[in-house]
Parts: structure tokens; sequence; C-alpha cells
């Protein structure tokens, strides 16, 4: 088996080792041989479409063509016709060189099923979920290979899955998955911190603040590490704020967890 | 056969779980999310299943209203009307059924299982009316040890696909 560590630097270098590279997060960007892609390229929308739907679909079994109609377009007589302008698309974006009757190095096709190789492509999304997964992996028996996976994760986060595409159906599913790994791994990197490096800890807690003004998790890290830092008031001022968020989101009171805190800060 | 997107709401739905003790120790569950309407990006938080019906109900109105939009004003008052008489059956034993299934996923299973032996009763109760036992009252004593034995086996086949749920309820737990 190999060692988490060297599953971790693996991962770092992956995006060197392939010639196509994908950023899905905060925004959609394809870069071939570090030449990335403008809009131009993509020719008609539908291209791009296509591209980021089969990077939602990625680890799914091939997709057969009906479906992705069906899923991508309203209209099923101009999904057809916008299928075969897409498909085209695609294939000249990604492989403008390859000739024709050759097979794909990143689309699998079988009859009427397609499927992205995603391995030969690095994609934003996907490294960050497999370094989230090797930092839980390590954070019981080694925190500090855990804190190394999960800064690569949130470095990776630059924003909402797909913005371009935010109002569509097919992209929300992958967008909500990601957007709550991300915060689980600001949370934990968060925790981990609080005591070493409290203002590293108060920042990651603001960024999941950004994603979430809701998150309690990270109102409670942050008044903690506000405390271990000396900084009586702005801890007692981050749970004000959590109070008020909480009531006017949910009409709540902060859970007990959080008041306890509050009251050892005070030190009542 | 594709569906038209200005006939489709979909929502996401996320709930945040929280374990707490009370001050008396005990333990207590509670339960906060957001709904979020895809098509239109509108998000709205909530500590309660029924603020979640309400954002879904409004939304599916507004889809309906923009559907009538070319029809006669009474039609559209027809068609809403209907439209929100399946919503109130809905909005009743929808959160019902899915609370309970997240709270308690074995009495969920079990609720389906109820079911399914009141429509086996149902249907028992459907094969002797059928069978119109009245008239059968001048019958002779064999005659009804007959349909007596008749009604047994199919009791017994009753159970025995009672059985068959029961055993397939255990392997899907």
């Amino acid at each position: 088996m190999i060692a988490i560590e060297d599953q971790i630097a693996e991962l770092r270098t992956w995006r060197d080792r392939v010639s196509l590279r994908v950023q899905t997060l905060g925004n959609f960007q394809l870069w071939r041989d570090d030449e990335a892609i403008g809009s131009k390229e993509w020719g008609r929308d539908v291209s791009q479409q296509l591209f980021q739907f089969l990077v939602t679909n990625r680890h799914r079994h091939a997709l057969h063509k009906e479906q992705i109609i069906d899923r991508i377009w309203v209209d099923g007589k101009t999904g057809q016709q916008n299928f075969k302008v897409a498909h085209h698309g695609v294939t000249k974006v990604l492989e403008p060189d390859r000739k024709s009757r050759t097979e794909s190095q990143y689309i699998i096709r079988q009859g009427a099923t397609y499927q992205l190789r995603f391995e030969n492509i690095w994609i934003d999304v996907e490294a960050l979920d497999q370094f989230v997964a090797l930092g839980n992996q390590a954070l019981l028996d080694d925190p500090g290979l855990a804190q190394q996976a999960y800064r690569e994760a949130i470095n990776l986060y630059q924003g909402v899955y797909l913005p371009n595409r935010l109002y569509e159906d097919w992209s929300s599913e992958e967008r909500e998955r990601i957007q709550l790994i991300a915060l689980g791994a600001i949370i934990s990197l968060s925790e981990l911190l609080v005591k070493d490096n409290p203002m590293e800890s108060i920042r990651l807690t603001q960024q999941a603040l950004q994603i979430d003004s809701t998150w309690e998790d990270a109102y409670r890290i942050q008044m903690e590490a506000y405390f271990a830092k000396g900084n009586r008031p702005m801890a007692i001022k981050t749970y004000q704020q959590c109070q008020k968020v909480l009531d006017q989101e949910f009409g709540i009171e902060p859970l007990p967890e959080t008041q306890q805190m509050y009251r050892k800060i005070r030190g009542v | 056969m594709s569906v038209r997107k200005d006939e489709t709401a979909s929502f996401m739905l996320r709930f945040t779980q929280k374990i707490f003790n009370n001050e008396s120790g005990e333990p207590q569950v509670q339960w906060r999310g957001n709904i979020r309407h895809v098509q239109g990006g509108e998000e709205q938080r909530f500590s309660k299943f029924d603020d979640v019906v309400a954002f879904i109900q409004s939304k599916l109105a507004d889809l309906t209203i923009q559907a009538m939009e070319d029809k006669p004003i009474e039609e559209q008052k027809g068609i809403l009307s209907k439209s929100f008489d399946m919503w109130k059956k809905m909005a009743v034993e929808g959160p019902k059924m899915v609370m309970e299934t997240i709270k308690d996923p074995k009495k969920g299973m079990a609720q389906i299982q109820d079911q399914i032996q009141d429509l086996s009763h149902q249907v028992k109760d459907e094969i002797s009316q059928k069978l119109e036992i009245d008239t059968w009252k001048t019958a002779s004593k064999s005659d009804f040890k007959e349909i007596m034995q008749k009604l047994t086996d199919i009791s017994a086949e009753v159970s025995a696909l009672n059985a068959k749920v029961d055993q397939l309820t255990q392997n899907q737990q």
C-alpha cells in the first residue's frame, strides 16, 4: 500500500504530468498544454455544456447519448442537433490534431455511450476530493500530514462549482457535494491550528463563514482562537455575531457547546 | 421524451443535524438547513419543515401561473385550485413521511410493511365479498367446509407473502 505522504506528493504533481487541466471552482477554464482555451475556440456554448456535463458525471459509468440530451437540453429535437454540434466542438477543443477514426485520449465512446477518461485530465474538483480524503485518513495518526492535505484542498476551492451553470439542474448535486467537502476541510484545519496558530485558524473560519454565514462550528472555533490569542473582546463579538445570524436565519439560539465556550471566555 | 425546463422545478435541500444535551442533560436533536430553488436561485434557511413546504409551494405556484399565462381566467382558476388540492395532500403526508424516515428508518420500513398488510387484508375482504357467502347459506355442510378450506388456503398464502416481505425487509436492514 502506498503511504499517505507519497499519495499526497503524487497528487501534487498530477497537474504537471498531464496536458489537459480543468478549473471548475470559482470559474471555468480549460488549459491545453499550458494554453488557456478561450470562448472563441469553444465555439457554441453547447460544446462547453457537454464537456462540463461529462466532468460533472466523471464517476458515473458510460452515459447514453439520450440521457445526456435529456439532462442538458430542453428540447429533444434541438437536443439531437445540439449534441452533434457539441460533440464535434469538444473533440476539436480537446484534441485538435487527432486524426479521424483514431481513438480519443479523453473521451471513451462505446456505441451511443460517452464517458470522460478523467485520469488523463487534471480536474481541480477531483484533486480537491482526493486531498480531503487523504487528509481524513491521516487525521488521527499524523495530524501534520492531514494539515498538508487539507491545505492543498482548501487552496483549490476558489469558489462555487461551475458558477456559469448555477441555474442548471445537472450541476447542483456536485456543487452542493463539493461545497460541503470544502467546508469540512476548512473546519478540520482551523480546528487543528487553533492552539498553535490561532491567527490562521481565525482566517480559515472567516473563509468558512464566507461560504456559509450560519456555520456554527466556524464561529465556535473562531471564538476559541481569539481567546487563545488573548483577544477576549473579539471572541465575545464573534459569539454575538453568531447569536444574531442564527436568530435571523433560523430563529434559534446557539448550541449549548457554543454558549459554554462563551461563558468560559467571559469567565463566568 | 425530454423534460421541458419550464415544467420543472428542482430543489436542493441541505440538512444539518446537531445533537446536544440540554440543561437537564437529556440528549436533544436539532435540524437546520437551507433549501434552494435551482432554476431561480432563491434560497431560504429553515429550522422547521413547515417553512420548506411553504417555500416549495410558492415556487410551484409560480410555475403553474407561468404555464397558464395564455389561458382564460376561469381555466386558470380551475387549474390552480386543482394544483393546490394536490399540494395540500402532499404537504400533509410528504414531510411527515420524510421526517419520520430520517428519524427512524426502521419505522419507515415498518410503515410500508403495514401498508402492504392493510392491502392484503383488503384483498382478503374483497375475495370474501366476491364469493357472496350469504347466497351459500342453504349450502350443505361439505360446501361450507370447502369454502372454509379455500379461505384458510388464501389466508395461508397471504401469511406466506407477509413472511417473504418480512424476510426482504430484514435483508435490506
